[in-house]
């Protein structure tokens, strides 16, 4: 009955709408004109324009195309001299008192209040009001400008919805409304500033530096986390002469009527190496220390076709080829691939989107990879998700999100996933020999997740069609990673959960299925954007220069298993890997000849789609199917837990920071500090404002320590965005803290 | 029916203009000509047009005052462009004529930009709005062309005058605790869920549960009916609150969202139950500490034991006692108050709320009607015990098991052949839980018919209690009671058939010779109606009383007859529905907490005022016609577990709303807000 198709006509057309879809949903699906100023794809409608206004046959007055659902065989007319005269008039209002600066409104070019009100003819005012004082707020990386307002209420909408943040808000007060913000809850990710049809909600950095039309718009992948959103550079020339005249990167976009960004992708732009001169000499040099290397090092913030070359190199040279965290993923995958009997997960960020019974085992998504947190804000509130959140440490930021927090202990995900597969797989034949061996009581002991918890967990998934379980970072290099995997594995298999895993830094998916990785040797290392004996740095501080991944094409493959195109947004003169493995005897004109020899699919790359078309549906690189593995793995006891006592810390970035990279942007501010509880402090014997030393996996750390109220608990978090090698040791230490001296 | 000098209200034309006030014609409208005791009305202008009571009004200073009002309140949002723009056009425009700078061009930006607000605005404000004002530039002219003629300034313009001001709609008019509908509603298509419990919060605590179990007089007076079909105005109140309780936030509670600082006053309020956990929760609010005195051991009075648990979990309604008891309210259990501690109240309290309900059932009025006889089980009693145990695991003392020939400490009902006389909630949770008890036969003997059942109770409820296997027996009664030493064997019932009256007035139900019949039964179980228990009340205190045994108040401030003692609820009104007793405990609530802070004084506000004016008006007109919404559009209905699970079992039978259907529900509702303005 659900599925039944709904036929009416728009304009004498026909057209079919499926249930739950809107009169403008179907319109713009086959290409209806119904014009709008509030309506936003991605949210529920804001009904707040009247625009969309048309009429219905045999009705009197007018039907909101936005909010109503079409009856079977009405007639709906969109356009009329009514209609139209109507429309005129909500223009007409909209520009009442409008300030008439277009000549220096960022906005101006690309504003949506201009087109509507050249589009219905507006030449002349003639009502007017009292002007009422309207003060602009800076509120960080975004300025609100009340007077060019048109409380449309797509940013209020965004923060809800999408973002999940419920930092802006309305202040209702009729004529004198206007958005308001809680300044705690803001995570500075520029939704709102995305979703702004006007001028009001602009980019604090962005504000008058430059005309919207005279930026080149490149469109390209972000590379700082495996989400990989799709976005625009939108660049221009500065000069002719100087070390800009590669560019300059002014903003980043992104259509955002149906794509998100984080604050990272939309203000973490201005990373590129602007060191643009050829120096044959260290280049030859370069040549000669890969010929010699025993090891060549590299991190994941890589294209596929980087990755690929180096592949290739290793293959003709023989070094090892060393990338510790993507192959303890690699590693992971394939225990995982050995029970799922599939080499990938199966759940994309869509499908988390939609779902509506969530678990989240070992993952601090809101920081590790923001569009999983925007996935899940979705599905709460378009689908009231029950959310788990199985976790040691308690992250403030999502939790109006959160409907069951459980608190492991840390060390314990093992066990979690174990009660988790014991409550929630139904045939438990495949397995018999590990669910026998399950002791509950005793796993619940020393998790101390509580039975009543698990059953808590259990009930609530009754009348839930669309369970996600997500699994995060912390397991990846979990001492006991290679069995949790084989239980994830399982939790696929048996159909009980469509399964994510958050792949931990940008291409961590693509470089654990090009490269073949090896363990380091002593001996002479190269390194790539990573310390090593000799270092190719993209971010121009090493020996030989790199270009940054937005002077770079290429593909990564991203957490939904898609292979994503980036284009280079400002040039660069320099040396590229690609040259390098030239004069090394591994020869292809362009790094991109590699894109479909990359052993997925056979597309060339400038044969990669890249589109949204009308109603949302994205077509963009392709995805990678998932191979058949026909093992019959036997997952092992759940082994004895170890404990974590005393001052443990979570290698944890705050918002916005993910790497070197993201480090030094302008307009990123996050800093390195160790952030811990007041709890974490007594028991640490430090205070707030303490520069503090420790040391996790033989690094040493000198860290300002800040206590943040809302966390609870001994864990505190340690960011590692400064670091170029992430650690590869479990991400949780138990650590001596000492107070630095002088 | 009103005495007024011009009206245009509901499609009305009276125009008394020039004529002596003998001849004036009246309106057929309730409009409050009187605005209180001690003042008139000079006018009212509202969403369906304007009524003057006298001569001397400035209509335009009071067309003007009726657009500011607009702006006023910020109810009236600005949350669609035509309203927030539109609005305040409305406004300057006519204050531009009021005070004598107007142009003739003014009048007509006035109607075109009312015309656009008419068609365009997201809500009924800014759609009625334009309404009286266009009323009175229209057959007031004259007046207005004078002014901009002269360029004068309108009659009253620069003199004080009072304004009073009301916003309201059909629903939130017609429900008895006056809750903000439209803005509740709001906040679940806003997804801002903390919001919409806060709206309903405003005037009603127990969100969750009268988002469970009221008869909803609401949705009798949605406008979207006139449409299609009402919104499911009593499913999309529980959202908010399971919110709150899903999420483990603390209580949102209205306004700034705590009780304000202790103001050294304190009530008692005797009864826990709606009435009563109303009254604590708006006393509270204001800073009053309050004592609440209940004499069961369990908190909620009869919606806790009187309506089972597959109707109103009490894990929820238990939020919703603990949201009243966050405000620090003190709740005494076990403790039935007794004469003497009520005249020890008056002088150790400033002031006392009676809440205590109506427990005592009332009798079938058959004969050998026996309270010894056993099987003969009054439905309170009967619905205490299956409740206590059910719900707090309390046994059933050993008397009752004796006297009901209970094979256990709980009620069990297995096999045995229950009749119930009824009509009603009680009977329907009687027949309902006897099944669930493991009766073999449930029978409901009813007067009247199917259809008039159905409007007693609600739809669902019939059909639900229909596909359970109750046995309904319309157009009967009980004749006797036949038993066996003192054991209730059979009860012998008459038929009764409707006679239309010759003359065209009522009906009458006349029994059917020969046509009654002898029915087995184990228990007999009156659910006709109950009265007030009020033996705890001083007797030389002789508090006036209504001609059903309850306390009689003047229904608008709850104070009895005796100063300082209040009564709401079912002691005050009779046998009635919960968001009755939320209703009347939030107004008393009001009432006392200016009694005891203003030293003994009994005031209304403006707000309670209007309130009570609007009411007696009736907002709703269900002859309107309504546009600018597609017709046809259904109404949501929520799943409901499956009758061969539930029979067996106490589970809750309504799943509520998924998210989508939720979000669907609320977009189909018209946000009817008006505004009602009295000049005096």
């Amino acid at each position: 009955m659900d599925d039944k198709m709904i036929n009416f006509k728009i304009d004498g057309i026909d057209v079919s709408a499926k249930k739950g879809e809107s009169i403008i949903e179907a319109a713009r699906r086959t290409g209806a004109y119904i014009p709008t100023m509030c309506y936003l794809p991605k949210t529920t409608p804001n009904a707040s324009c009247r625009m969309c206004s048309v009429q219905v046959k045999g009705q009197d007055g007018f039907v909101l195309s936005c909010n109503t659902p079409p009856l079977e065989g009405i007639e709906v007319i969109t356009d009329s001299d009514v209609l139209y005269k109507e429309r005129q008039n909500i223009m007409k209002m909209y520009n009442v008192n409008h300030p008439l600066q277009c000549g220096v409104c960022d906005k101006s070019g690309e504003c949506d209040l201009q087109n509507k009100t050249l589009d219905f003819g507006v030449a002349d005012q003639t009502f007017a009001v009292r002007d009422q004082a309207r003060k602009k707020k800076k509120w960080g990386v975004h300025t609100y400008d009340p007077g060019l307002c048109i409380m449309c209420e797509k940013c209020t909408a965004v923060c809800n919805e999408v973002v999940g943040s419920e930092a802006l808000f309305i202040k209702p007060g009729g004529y004198k409304s206007e958005i308001d913000i809680r300044l705690k809850n803001c995570i500075q990710c520029g939704e709102c500033v995305s979703v702004c049809p006007v001028g009001a909600m602009a980019s604090t950095d962005f504000k008058y530096s430059s005309n919207a039309w005279e930026l080149k718009k490149v469109p390209s992948s972000c590379s700082h986390c495996s989400s990989t959103c799709s976005l625009y550079y939108e660049s221009k020339h500065v000069g002719i002469n100087g070390s800009r005249d590669e560019g300059k990167i002014y903003r980043v976009t992104n259509t955002a009527d149906f794509t998100s960004l984080c604050g990272a992708g939309r203000f973490g732009f201005d990373y590129e190496n602007l060191n643009i001169q050829k120096d044959a000499v260290v280049f030859n040099i370069a040549l000669e220390k890969f010929k010699s290397a025993k090891n060549v090092k590299f991190t994941s913030i890589i294209t596929n076709e980087e990755a690929y070359l180096l592949q290739k190199l290793k293959e003709k040279l023989g070094f090892n080829l060393v990338n510790d965290e993507a192959k303890a993923f690699g590693a992971f995958m394939n225990s995982f691939a050995s029970t799922a009997n599939s080499s990938l997960y199966n759940a994309t960020l869509a499908d988390l989107s939609k779902s509506d019974f969530v678990v989240s085992v070992g993952s601090s998504f809101s920081s590790d990879n923001p569009m999983v947190k925007f996935a899940i804000a979705k599905a709460v509130n378009h689908r009231k998700a029950y959310v788990s959140y199985v976790h040691p440490v308690v992250d403030p930021e999502i939790s109006n999100l959160v409907t069951q927090y459980i608190k492991n202990e840390v060390g314990s995900e093992e066990a979690a996933l174990a009660m988790i597969a014991d409550a929630f797989v139904e045939d438990k034949s495949s397995q018999e020999a590990f669910f026998d061996s399950l002791d509950i009581g005793y796993l619940s002991g020393e998790s101390n997740i509580s039975t009543e918890e698990i059953e808590l967990l259990k009930l609530f998934s009754k009348r839930k069609t669309a369970h996600v379980l997500i699994i995060g970072e912390d397991v990846i290099n979990h001492p006991r990673a290679k069995n949790i995997a084989m239980i994830a594995g399982l939790l696929q298999k048996s159909g009980a959960f469509k399964v994510l895993i958050i792949p931990p830094v940008t291409n961590s998916l693509g470089v654990s299925l090009i490269c073949d990785l090896d363990n380091e040797e002593d001996g002479l290392s190269v390194g790539y954007n990573t310390q090593a004996d000799f270092v190719l740095s993209a971010k121009g501080d090493g020996n030989l220069d790199m270009p940054a991944l937005n002077q770079q094409e290429g593909t990564f493959v991203n957490i939904d298993k898609d292979v994503t195109p980036l284009n280079a947004a400002v040039g660069y003169r320099g040396y590229e890997l690609n040259d390098i493995a030239n004069a090394l005897g591994v020869e292809s004109e362009n790094v991109i000849d590699y894109t479909p020899q990359l052993g997925f699919k056979n597309i060339a790359f400038d044969d990669l789609e890249n589109s949204v078309d009308n109603s949302g549906n994205v077509k963009r690189g392709y995805k990678i199917e998932p191979k058949t593995n026909r093992k019959k793995t036997k997952i092992s006891e759940v082994d004895d837990l170890s404990e974590y006592n005393g001052s443990v810390v979570y290698s944890c970035n705050p918002l916005n920071q993910f790497n070197i990279f993201t480090k030094d942007c302008k307009q990123i501010h996050e800093k390195t500090d160790l952030i811990g509880s007041e709890q974490f402090a007594i028991a640490s014997k430090i205070k707030s404002g303490d520069t503090v030393t420790f040391t996790v996996d033989g690094q040493k750390f000198t860290r300002h320590f800040k206590v943040n109220r809302k966390l609870t608990g001994t864990v505190a978090l340690n960011p590692n965005f400064d670091m170029d090698v992430k650690s590869s040791g479990y991400r949780y230490n138990q650590v001596k803290i000492e107070v630095a001296n002088g | 029916m009103s005495k007024v000098y011009f009206s245009t209200w509901n499609g009305e034309f009276i125009n008394n203009l020039d004529k002596p006030e003998e001849e004036w014609e009246e309106s057929a409208y309730n409009l409050p000509a009187t605005y209180d005791d001690h003042r008139d009305s000079k006018a009212f202008i509202g969403w369906d047009g304007v009524a003057l009571f006298n001569a001397d009004v400035d209509v335009i200073r009071l067309a003007m005052e009726y657009a500011a009002q607009y702006q006023v309140y910020s109810e009236a949002c600005g949350r669609c462009a035509p309203g927030r723009w539109g609005g305040r056009i409305l406004y300057d425009q006519l204050d531009k004529i009021a005070r004598g700078e107007g142009a003739v061009a003014d009048l007509d930006h006035l109607r075109e930009i009312s015309k656009s607000m008419q068609m365009t605005s997201k809500c009924e404000i800014g759609k009625t709005v334009p309404n009286p004002i266009l009323d009175l530039m229209t057959h007031f002219e004259d007046t207005f062309m004078e002014c901009i003629n002269e360029q004068k300034p309108s009659k009253h313009y620069n003199e004080d005058a009072s304004y009073i001001a009301k916003i309201t709609a059909p629903c939130t008019d017609a429900c008895p605790a006056h809750v903000d509908i439209p803005g509740y509603i709001e906040g679940v298509r806003d997804l801002k869920l903390d919001e919409s419990l806060r709206a309903t919060r405003q005037t009603m605590p127990l969100a969750h549960t009268c988002g469970r179990v009221c008869p909803h007089p609401c949705e009798d007076a949605c406008r979207r009916t006139n449409l299609d079909e009402p919104i499911a105005i009593m499913e999309l109140k529980r959202i908010g609150a399971d919110y709150e309780t899903d999420h483990g936030f603390g209580f949102f509670h209205p306004g700034k969202g705590k009780k304000k600082a202790s103001v050294g006053k304190k009530v008692a309020v005797i009864g826990a139950g709606p009435a009563g956990l109303t009254t604590a929760y708006y006393l509270a609010l204001d800073g009053i500490d309050v004592d609440v005195y209940e004499e069961l051991p369990v908190l909620g009075g009869e919606v806790t034991v009187g309506v089972p648990e597959y109707r109103m979990p009490w894990d929820k309604y238990r939020e919703d006692i603990e949201a009243v008891k966050d405000l620090g309210v003190n709740f005494i259990l076990n403790h039935r108050v007794t004469a003497d501690e009520m005249r020890e109240f008056e002088s150790s309290y400033d002031a006392t709320m009676i809440a205590s309900g109506t427990r005592i059932s009332k009798a079938v009025r058959c004969d050998n009607e026996r309270e010894e006889v056993k099987g003969y089980w009054g439905a309170i009693d009967f619905l205490d015990w299956v409740n206590l145990y059910e719900k707090f695991d309390i046994k059933t003392p050993k008397a009752v098991q004796e006297q009901q020939m209970l094979p256990a400490d709980y009620v069990d009902l297995t096999g045995k052949t229950v009749a119930c006389v009824g009509g009603g909630f009680t009977s329907m949770d009687v027949v309902r839980c006897s099944i669930r008890a493991g009766a073999k036969r449930v029978i409901m003997i009813y007067r009247r018919d199917e259809k008039t059942i159905i409007r007693n109770t609600t739809y669902e409820e019939y059909h639900e209690a229909v596909e359970e296997g109750v046995e309904f027996i319309f157009h009967s009664a009980v004749n006797t009671m036949n038993d066996e030493e003192d054991v209730l064997k059979s009860l012998l019932i008459d038929k009764f058939e409707l006679v239309p009256d010759p003359n065209g007035g009522r009906a009458q139900l006349v029994k059917i010779e020969g046509a009654s019949e002898t029915i087995e039964v184990d228990y007999l179980i009156p659910a006709v109606s109950q009265s007030a228990d009020l033996d705890f009340i001083p007797q030389e205190w002789e508090l006036e009383m209504t001609s059903w045994a309850t306390l009689k108040t003047n229904g608008k401030d709850y104070m009895t007859s005796r100063k300082g003692i209040f009564a709401s609820g079912d002691c005050e009104y009779g046998p009635m529905t919960i968001v009755n007793a939320v209703g009347q405990a939030k107004r008393g609530a009001s009432v006392i907490s200016r009694y005891v802070q203003n030293g003994g004084e009994v005031t209304l506000t403006d707000d309670e005022i209007m309130e009570d004016h609007l009411r007696k008006m009736k907002v709703y007109d269900k002859k309107e016609k309504v546009t600018g919404w597609l017709a046809g559009v259904p109404r949501a209905h929520s799943e409901v577990l499956d009758v061969d699970i539930r029979k067996y079992n106490n589970e809750e039978v309504n799943f509520g709303f998924t998210q989508e259907q939720s979000i669907s529900e609320a977009e189909r509702c018209m946000r009817c807000y008006y505004i009602a303005m009295v000049a005096n």
